[in-house]
């Protein structure tokens, strides 16, 4: 229970950002953004009443929807075709099995901060451009390039 | 981009499917208002009106019931059918089961249980509510308790009187509605 913690009504949160997440989720997974969406929400629910901090909720739901994003990417990019027999595996639904991390080590470390600094730590551009010195602009560049150069990776690792 | 109402529906029912609710409400219309209604796996534990301010009701639940709050017109739907019937139906006593996880003092928790008793068409004064609780001296706590029902129309606090004459006040929209709802009833009240 969130007796100790104070946290907000869980439908609250889901009303106040809803749409931004599930715009966050497009630029992330496009057409598969809305199921995205439920299965992150629904994470974030089986953690919810656990949570120690009732602060950065917004930047933690961003997180969840982040993470799964990719996660969604290398599931599909591991789905195998459908002539192939699939062997019996447990889904570790519902935990975060360190995919996001396992993926972006895949690209150089400059496009990981770009990453990370606009995924996981939830970052505007005009923030991500200070933290960097760079422009603005150039800071929008070097974040679509590191999801490319991300998009690629994970195209060629499951290839 | 906004989330749709299906997507809305979807993620509830999955959530509740799964256990993970503390709490579900709806918002249902009627003559009186619209109201808020929450339920937990034990019953209806929350009926709130327009005047009472969503935003700490819902917070309220949060810290005393759990923060997973939810809502989904689809999973209360008996509840709503409940409420349409109640005023489309005439007289009408609730049957649903109610939670009052919401009531802290073990009297107050007394007082509503008997008042679920108190059939339609039918009233009962303060002072008589009291003693069916077991203390009749405490007319006044029988007062507050009324005042303070997390469950009012469910729990029938508008059926408690004054022994004085009249309706006597109402949390839900002041006396006009109590005499509304007694009306709709057909119960008889002396006037003061």
């Amino acid at each position: 229970m969130g007796v100790m913690t104070n946290l907000p009504p869980f439908w609250t949160l889901v009303e106040q950002h809803g749409d931004e997440l599930l715009g966050h989720a497009r630029r992330l997974s496009g057409d598969d953004a809305e199921d995205v969406l439920q299965d992150s929400l629904l994470k974030a629910l089986r953690y919810y009443d656990r949570l120690e901090r009732a602060d950065h909720l917004r930047a933690w739901l961003y997180r969840v929807v982040t993470t799964t994003a990719f996660d969604h990417t290398a599931a599909r990019q591991r789905r195998p075709k459908p002539v192939e027999r699939v062997p019996e595996k447990h889904t570790t639904d519902g935990v975060y099995d360190g995919a996001f991390d396992a993926l972006i080590e895949l690209v150089s470390e400059q496009a990981r901060i770009a990453l990370s600094l606009r995924f996981v730590e939830d970052l505007s551009y005009d923030e991500i451009a200070r933290r960097l010195g760079c422009s603005n602009e150039a800071a929008r560049q070097r974040v679509s390039s590191a999801v490319r150069s991300l998009r690629r990776r994970i195209d060629e690792t499951v290839a | 981009m906004k989330l749709s109402p299906e997507f809305l529906e979807k993620l509830a029912g999955a959530a509740i499917a799964e256990g993970l609710a503390d709490a579900v409400y709806t918002k249902v219309p009627t003559p009186i208002g619209t109201l808020l209604v929450a339920t937990t796996e034990k019953g209806v534990c929350r009926v709130s009106f327009e005047d009472e301010r969503e935003d700490r009701v819902l917070a309220e639940m949060a810290l005393v019931l759990g923060p997973r709050v939810l809502a989904s017109d689809k999973a209360l739907r008996d509840v709503r059918d409940a409420f349409e019937a109640y005023f489309e139906e005439g007289p009408h006593t609730f049957d649903l089961p109610v939670d009052l996880s919401l009531v802290h003092s073990p009297f107050r928790k007394k007082v509503l249980q008997r008042l679920r008793k108190v059939r339609s068409g039918t009233v009962v004064t303060y002072g008589g509510l009291a003693e069916k609780a077991g203390n009749p001296r405490a007319a006044r706590a029988a007062g507050t308790a009324c005042a303070t029902n997390p469950v009012p129309l469910i729990v029938p606090c508008h059926r408690v009187v004054p022994s004085s004459g009249g309706v006597g006040s109402y949390g839900l929209g002041g006396p006009r509605v109590k005499q509304l709802l007694l009306d709709l009833e057909g119960a008889k009240v002396a006037p003061r």
